[in-house]
């Protein structure tokens, strides 16, 4: 057999690589620009706000799925870079530096910040496994936490920063104020093209670049190594590769886009809360994240908009909202392994499989 | 701080630390048992203290006592048969997130049941009271508590030591399926031993109810302090779990005295200096790190 | 006599109270094929995982090429040049054939770390190369696209050698490589062990008494964790002291 160098490749040709590619930048593209429209019909009775947050917090479910799903590390403290984020994009434009009033300003800071507290953290937590990786990114969090809250002439604790405000996004011509709406234009079941405000086309931008580079960094010699590494650690360092090394790199890239979607928020919000640094928000990350799809690239941002949209109409309703939450959680873990998304894929290859006990797999 | 307010919270901290010991060791003897990691287990704590909550209301706090721990038995008992023993040889990332997911539905289920407000525990006159103790007047209830949490955690370990079951669950420990070769039946034991270790947290959830009080997040709130006491004193070592109590609670006691705001935040960074200094905590063996 | 490319003084290894090693000389020739025998808990594998750094000694020292390594981690020892296949077939089972020898040729190429998150490994032609040579090599270049966990156990424990090979390895340490094979395979793998014996060093511990005497150069014996006995074949097939350690409540066969 003459194979070609080709015929090693675990992905397939060339010309096929091409089409799937374009496929993905072109469905993403028109999935992003049609969804808060379609949103917007009476059975998904959806608005553009709720549109917005749902891409904002879903670049970290993404982000911490990077960790979960692809380093096969279980987090319970992401919500320290989410909070990071949102409070260093909150300080830069209340206290660092106001003057400036920027958004590019506030963003960047935002992530820089987060970026650096996982390369700390990282550094500490990559060498544990399991229980003790999770027990210890809840430690970090929680100290994160406490100093946040603690430290009230900067972050006024309990009460969180207030008018923050959305700076201006100043792209040198010309000054864009992502709070402003579209033009009217009446789209029938649509809604109106008013109700979108520029918030929306930022996020969906930005979700955009996410999702292309999560995607791009996962077929990359980097994911390579790094489902290798979650696959067999051992065969692993003893082909050559240094797992930690691994590890933490996937840990800050993953702490880096909880901090995105942080500082987001907060310019979004207007506010930065304490909440956003709570283990319950780190429980939030790994709802979404299971709820959509382990290891999926699609997954965490669906699994973030399923719950954010149900527990919207839900909890309108009723008070058992969490209650609701729960059991979808552990439904989908016992039904759905490989959560909503992966369940549509049928390509298994070294998936992360939460239930294969059950069907024998084991 | 005076002397006496020293002493206050060393009592204080004795006596979280004896709580946290007594939920710690069925965590502990889960985890060595089963190899399961449990994040359920401040929920057992939570449903055992509303069990024995109504039932003390109608009944009386000792029929309380007795109804918490065995209520929790059986929905630990169904809990096992019906989930968790799917997960018994699962990656620990799969349990933790399953039992995460059942310990949200209890928490929300007892919310919706018994509303989100804290809850006081009604206590019969013959336990109010204080007693004189080291130069200031203490909580005799809080004293009773302490004698019977020390006897249990005494009773449990004669049971692991002395009995045929503790056998069986001290050589699961080592190597499972050597004990299924000898006939050793590690499912029924493993059920026990889930049992046992979640009625455990079902009476000390009556018991400590009434200095503590609960609400529906307390099940949450004992949960993680007690994963740090397991982790500090070593995943599955029984001693590690007394000690890691007793440390944990006094820290937290003492930080609560001297600077209160650090209380919460004190035993993260204990745990985060065993963990980094002694992965396997101070009474583990090195071998269940990857554990 | 040609240079020693691995050499051990006084290598040890405590476990608590238990010597499992214990000053251990050994040194090996480059281009020697060299097997380590000694009945079953002699410490054959625990002085693999010295060799190769899944374990740290406790005493002594080891020697690469004029270089202690004794303290080195495991990537750094197969980056210069270690490399190992284990006793029970350690692959990446969920990955095809291809991709398993591909990630060692990757690790190769660009060493222990690198932020490669826009490019991907198939851009590096040289990965392609040296993972089909090493397939070629076990002759499984057929099986390529296979996935791994679906191998015959002859096949997985090949592909765990062209792994190894993958690395580019000089000193190649085979732990049992035939064991629990069928006649058929254990005589494949007997041709391609004394093939790649004739490019590198190799080092193996078997218990395959007849195989070991017929491709080995030397023999190291191993009992109760300390160096019994060294020599050729002959010398130690007539070896009283290993004859009498082996006899010592084990059958006859088993070195015969």
């Amino acid at each position: 057999m003459s194979s070609s160098p080709s015929m090693l490749e675990a992905t397939p040709t060339r010309a096929m690589r091409r089409g799937g590619d374009l496929a993905f930048y072109l469905w993403t593209a028109v999935g992003l620009v049609l969804f808060p429209f379609i949103f917007r019909l009476p059975i998904f009775n959806g608005y553009g706000g709720l549109a917005t947050q749902i891409l904002i917090v879903g670049i970290a479910a993404i982000g911490f799925n990077l960790l979960l799903g692809y380093a096969g590390q279980l987090s319970y403290g992401h919500a320290a870079f989410f909070g990071l984020g949102a409070y260093g994009a909150g300080l830069t434009v209340l206290k660092f530096f106001p003057q400036a009033h920027s958004f590019g300003l506030a963003v960047i800071s935002g992530v820089f910040i987060a970026t650096l507290a996982a390369f700390i953290i990282g550094s500490l937590v990559v060498r544990l496994y399991g229980i003790y990786f999770a027990l210890l990114t809840v430690a970090f969090a929680q100290m994160v936490y406490f100093v946040v809250f603690q430290w009230r002439d900067l972050t006024s604790g309990d009460d969180g920063l207030q008018s923050i405000g959305t700076p201006a996004v100043n792209f040198g011509f010309t000054k864009v104020d992502l709070t402003s709406t579209l033009p009217a234009f009446p789209l029938g079941p649509f809604g109106d093209l008013s109700e979108i405000k520029l918030w929306y086309i930022m996020s969906a931008v930005i979700m955009y670049l996410v999702l292309a580079f999560v995607r791009t960094l996962v077929r990359s010699q980097f994911g390579e190594v790094l489902e290798a590494i979650r696959e067999n650690e051992e065969r692993s360092i003893f082909v050559g590769f240094d797992p930690r090394r691994y590890k933490l790199a996937a840990f800050v890239i993953s702490g880096a886009l909880c901090g995105l979607a942080g500082a987001l928020r907060a310019l979004y919000d207007g506010s930065a809360a304490i909440d956003t640094l709570t283990v319950e928000q780190s429980g939030a990350f790994v709802i979404y994240t299971v709820v959509g799809g382990v290891g999926t690239i699609f997954g965490p941002l669906v699994g973030t908009g399923v719950i954010m949209w149900l527990e919207n109409i839900v909890s309108a309703k009723t008070g058992a909202w969490r209650l609701i939450e729960g059991i979808i959680f552990v439904a989908v873990i016992v039904f759905l392994p490989n959560g909503v998304i992966g369940t549509f894929i049928k390509k298994g290859k070294g998936k992360f499989d939460l239930f294969a006990t059950l069907r024998g797999k084991k | 701080m005076t002397a006496q307010g020293l002493i206050q919270a060393l009592l204080n901290g004795f006596i979280l630390g004896l709580i946290y010991v007594a939920i710690a060791i069925g965590l502990t003897i889960i985890f060595g048992m089963l190899r399961l990691v449990n994040f359920s287990h401040g929920a057992f704590y939570a449903i055992g203290a509303y069990v024995g909550l109504v039932v003390t209301q109608k009944f009386g706090f000792g029929a309380g006592l007795i109804a918490g721990p065995i209520a929790v038995a059986i929905v630990a008992f169904a809990f096992d048969r019906f989930l968790l023993r799917f997960f018994y040889d699962k990656e620990p990332t799969s349990q933790i997130l399953l039992t995460f997911g059942l310990a949200v539905i209890a928490e929300e289920t007892l919310r919706l049941i018994f509303g989100g407000t804290t809850q006081q525990y009604p206590l019969p006159d013959w336990l109010k009271g204080s007693i004189a103790l080291a130069g200031l007047q203490y909580p005799a209830y809080r004293i009773y508590m302490a004698i019977a949490i020390v006897a249990i955690v005494i009773c449990v370990w004669l049971f692991i030591s002395r009995t045929n079951y503790g056998l069986i669950v001290r050589a699961g420990v080592r190597d499972r399926t050597m004990v299924q070769l000898l006939g050793g039946n590690v499912r029924a034991a493993s059920t026990m031993i889930f049992a046992i270790g979640a009625g455990l947290a079902g009476l000390v959830g009556v018991a400590a109810s009434p200095i503590y009080s609960i609400d529906p997040q307390t099940g949450f709130k004992f949960l993680i302090p007690s994963f740090v006491v397991v982790v500090i004193g070593g995943l599955g070592s029984f001693w590690g779990a007394v000690a890691g109590g007793l440390i944990v609670g006094e820290l937290s006691a003492v930080t609560t005295l001297i600077y209160p705001g650090a209380a919460d935040v004190i035993i993260y960074v204990a745990m985060a200096a065993v963990l980094l200094v002694r992965p396997q905590g101070l009474f583990g063996e090195s071998e269940v790190i990857k554990g | 006599m040609s240079e020693m490319i691995l050499q051990t003084k006084g290598l040890g290894k405590r476990f608590g109270h238990f010597a499992a090693n214990a000053e251990i000389d050994f040194a090996v020739r480059a281009g020697e094929l060299r097997a380590v025998i000694g009945p079953n808990g002699a410490g054959k594998t625990t002085f693999f995982n010295l060799l190769s750094g899944i374990t740290l000694p406790s005493d002594g020292t080891i020697t690469y090429k004029g270089n202690d390594i004794s303290m080195a981690g495991g990537p750094a020892r197969v980056r210069l040049g270690i490399a190992k296949a284990f006793q029970t077939a350690n692959i990446y089972s969920d990955q095809t054939v291809g991709q398993n020898v591909r990630l060692a040729a990757l690790a190769r190429v660009q060493g222990s770390f690198a932020l490669q998150v826009f490019r991907r490994s198939g851009r590096l032609g040289k990965v392609d190369e040296i993972a089909e040579r090493a397939l070629e090599r076990v002759e499984l270049g057929e099986m390529m696209h296979t996935r791994a966990g679906d191998l015959s156990h002859g096949d997985k424990k090949r592909l765990d050698i062209a792994i190894a090979l993958a690395t580019e390895p000089e000193i190649l340490l085979l732990d049992e490589p035939v064991a629990g094979m069928s006649i058929d395979e254990s005589r494949r793998t007997e041709q391609l062990i004394k093939k790649l014996a004739a490019e590198m060093t190799v080092l193996i511990i078997e218990h395959d008494m007849e195989m070991i005497m017929g491709i080995s150069d030397s023999i190291t014996v191993l009992h109760q964790g300390k160096v019994l006995a060294n020599g050729t074949p002959a010398e130690i097939r007539a070896s009283k002291t290993v004859q009498d350690a082996y006899l010592g409540g084990h059958s006859e066969s088993e070195i015969a």
